[in-house]
């Protein structure tokens, strides 16, 4: 046993889902699990954990709650699990702080490879300045933008938009999100602004605009950059 | 009382005689001891007092009399209507007029006396019907108050005409042996209009018709008979009438909104059920998938594997997980979408966004699949529901893996008029003839009879709909089929210029 692995904690009320979310983390890091808010209230006195899963559906407090007040004085990965249409769940929690979600029925196969992404994410700090993904070289010092060598204009909202998602990938950012960040507090409601540009920059960075590799939709939720090729 | 009058003024003509002869023989004793003057005033006084009790008509009788009865006791010659002295005659001119006046004027004050506490005596009456009406709740309460109250009052029958449902008015109570007033009691409620029926216009009793004219509209007749249209006719009552008509139409108009309000409440209760019922039955089925899904999938992980026969068994019950998922949610939605009550997320967004997001949820689906994407490059923006249009790509693309085993599968859209015209083509063995229509149908299977297949596009039909487009099955020429749905273009927001460009 080494016990330099990360802890992760798990949050759900149902024994079953935290018995086999447990067997598939093994590897990834040690598990603790809770059964209710108060009892991962209680998983931070010791050694704090390096990630956190959290169903929404908790018995004694709301999920998006929780998430909350964790984020009150803990920036630790959080990734929620919540059911298919309850996008509005999910915005709230992602809203609320977290950084991730899986829709139930999930296999343990991509909740692994999310866990290990936002724990990876903990590890690289957003300061590098050349970030490369497909055949895209985005240079931040100087801030320009190629593909295959060739300059790619973007305009400065493109340009602030791919920054804020660069920033957060591997992260969910909802539609509020990136609104706020990009456009600023007077555009939360503009979501069609958001989804154009979006469109921008596929246009100019996905190899197929249509089945976007990189720059991918949370359909009713937000959008998440994956720096990996995302068919994998 | 009005009525009473004829059967009450004898009596009171005799009782102002009474009052007359009676002060006579009481002052006859005072002749010589006081002054004529001082009788003239006693008799007046009496006259005044038979004008407040007994009213005008035996008031004039009584200043009549009085002055022959002071002229023949009083007056030399006694005992005999003839005059000695010329003088008397101005005593008994002046003496009668002022009879007659104090006596008329008298008799006014009684009788506005007597109407203020008849009005009084109405008013209370109102009053205790209102008080009543306040506690109906039901029509046929407040009919029931209605006609006790002009029964009573005015003896008079009643009758209210309420509209049902379909605005029909429907007597209350039901008439017996055909209803003659039922045309005129129409117009009435059309017109907002009193209307006064005749006897030998309805072929009936004699009827008044009043709407129940409320803060709004008209909510019923009410309409009163009597075969002395006397009790009801007289200008005098029309007053009180119309203060009954008012007040049975405001606890018509309260009937009403109380009705309004327990249908809503009902709705509301109903509503609130169904969907605490949906969240409850997704919740309960999801856990146990959920469960079922993560175990089978760890098993296929398990290290060291498991021997190939289990393995496969262990991926088969995932899959099947999976799939039972799958058809809850297809359930699931398909009952949120039949409440009809589903709230639409609707945002200008492009249309390849949904596709792409579509392609890769059902990745699965279509592995070692050939889809081509052909959009047509000038797509405006669409309105939809991100979300639900996902459910239809996904939904349909399914259908199309399933189906259609092999060859390519084709998305395009383009601009068709007043709609963008959107279509998922595959290669398979194509509709049965005449299915292009009822694939669509609840609970129709597809081609083959695969499970579930209708439950997908019945959805997909449904959440086309809500979004004001068509779906519609083809079948294709050279084999295969072609579902279209259409989306409408709509006018997209303009987007603000991006400044510093």
């Amino acid at each position: 046993m080494n016990d330099d692995r990360p802890l992760i904690l798990v949050v759900e009320d149902e024994p079953q889902i935290r018995r086999f979310v447990r067997a598939a983390l093994e590897d990834e890091g040690r598990v603790v699990e809770a059964g209710s808010a108060a009892e991962a209230l209680e998983a931070f006195t010791g050694p704090g954990p390096a990630l956190a899963i959290i169903d929404l559906g908790l018995p004694d407090r709301d999920g998006v709650e929780l998430i909350r007040e964790l984020r009150t004085w803990t920036m630790l990965p959080l990734l929620v699990l919540s059911a298919r249409s309850a996008e509005a769940e999910k915005v709230a929690a992602l809203d609320a702080g977290a950084d991730d979600y899986l829709t139930k029925p999930f296999g343990v196969q991509e909740m692994r490879a999310r866990v290990r992404a936002l724990l990876r994410r903990k590890k690289v700090g957003a300061g590098e300045t050349v970030i490369e993904f497909g055949n895209i070289r985005i240079d931040r010092a100087h801030r320009t933008v190629t593909r295959d060598g060739a300059a790619i204009h973007l305009t400065p909202i493109e340009y602030r938009l791919l920054g804020v998602l660069l920033t957060n990938a591997g992260r969910v950012l909802t539609h509020r999100q990136l609104l706020k960040e990009v456009w600023g507090p007077g555009y939360a409601e503009r979501g069609h602004y958001l989804r154009i540009y979006i469109g921008h920059l596929r246009q100019k960075l996905e190899a197929d605009p249509a089945r976007p590799r990189h720059l991918l939709t949370e359909t009713g939720v937000g959008y998440r950059f994956h720096l990996q090729d995302s068919i994998s | 009382m009005s009525e009473a009058k004829p059967s009450r003024g004898i009596g009171d003509y005799f009782r102002a005689v009474l009052a007359c002869v009676a002060t006579t023989l009481l002052t006859l004793p005072l002749h010589g001891v006081v002054d004529a003057a001082n009788i003239v005033m006693i008799f007046l006084l009496v006259v005044a007092l038979v004008a407040v009790w007994l009213g005008s008509g035996p008031a004039i009788l009584a200043a009549f009399g009085g002055v022959a009865l002071f002229d023949f006791f009083f007056v030399e010659p006694r005992f005999s209507l003839a005059v000695a002295d010329a003088q008397y005659l101005i005593t008994f001119a002046v003496m009668l007029v002022v009879a007659l006046v104090i006596g008329q004027l008298a008799a006014r004050l009684r009788e506005k006396a007597l109407l203020a506490s008849r009005r009084e005596d109405e008013m209370r009456a109102l009053y205790g019907m209102a008080k009543l009406l306040s506690g109906a709740v039901a029509a046929e309460q407040v009919a029931e108050i209605v006609r006790d109250f002009l029964g009573s009052r005015l003896e008079i029958e009643a009758v209210l005409y309420l509209p049902d449902r379909d605005d029909a008015l429907v007597a209350i109570p039901a008439r017996r042996g055909g209803d003659q007033h039922q045309n005129h009691v129409r117009a009435v409620y059309e017109q907002g209009q009193s209307m006064y029926l005749a006897a030998e216009e309805s072929g009936y009793a004699p009827a008044l018709a009043l709407p129940l004219v409320s803060s709004v509209r008209t909510r019923g007749v009410l309409l009163i008979y009597s075969d002395h249209a006397d009790r009801f006719c007289a200008a005098e009552r029309r007053p009180l009438l119309d203060a009954v008509a008012s007040l049975a139409a405001i606890a018509v108009e309260r009937l009403h909104y109380g009705e309004v309000v327990q249908e809503v409440t009902l709705g509301m209760e109903s509503e609130r059920l169904r969907t605490a019922l949906l969240s409850a039955v997704s919740h309960d089925l999801r856990t146990p998938l959920t469960v079922l899904v993560g175990l089978a999938d760890a098993l296929t992980l398990a290290r060291p594997s498991l021997p190939p026969p289990a393995l496969e068994s262990a991926v088969a019950i995932r899959d099947q997980a999976l799939r039972l998922s799958g058809l809850v949610h297809n359930l699931l939605d398909m009952a949120r979408l039949h409440t009809g009550k589903i709230v639409l997320n609707r945002e200008w967004q492009p249309l390849e966004e949904v596709v792409g997001s579509s392609l890769k949820a059902m990745a699965g689906a279509l592995a070692g699949r050939e889809v081509r994407v052909e959009l047509a490059p000038d797509l405006p923006p669409l309105e939809f529901d991100a979300v639900l249009l996902e459910r239809v790509f996904c939904n349909l693309l399914e259908n199309a893996a399933k189906y259609a085993p092999q060859g390519e599968i084709l998305i395009t859209a383009q601009v068709a008029g007043e709609v963008v015209e959107v279509a998922v083509v595959d290669a398979g063995p194509g509709l049965p003839a005449d299915g292009e229509e009822s694939v669509f149908d609840l609970f129709e299977r597809g081609r083959h009879s695969g499970a579930g297949g209708g439950l997908g596009l019945a959805i997909c039909r449904a959440i086309v709909e809500v979004h004001g487009g068509r779906i519609r099955a083809e079948r294709r020429a050279e084999g295969g089929t072609r579902m279209i749905f259409t989306l409408p273009l709509g006018t997209p927001p303009v987007l603000e210029e991006e400044a510093g460009e």
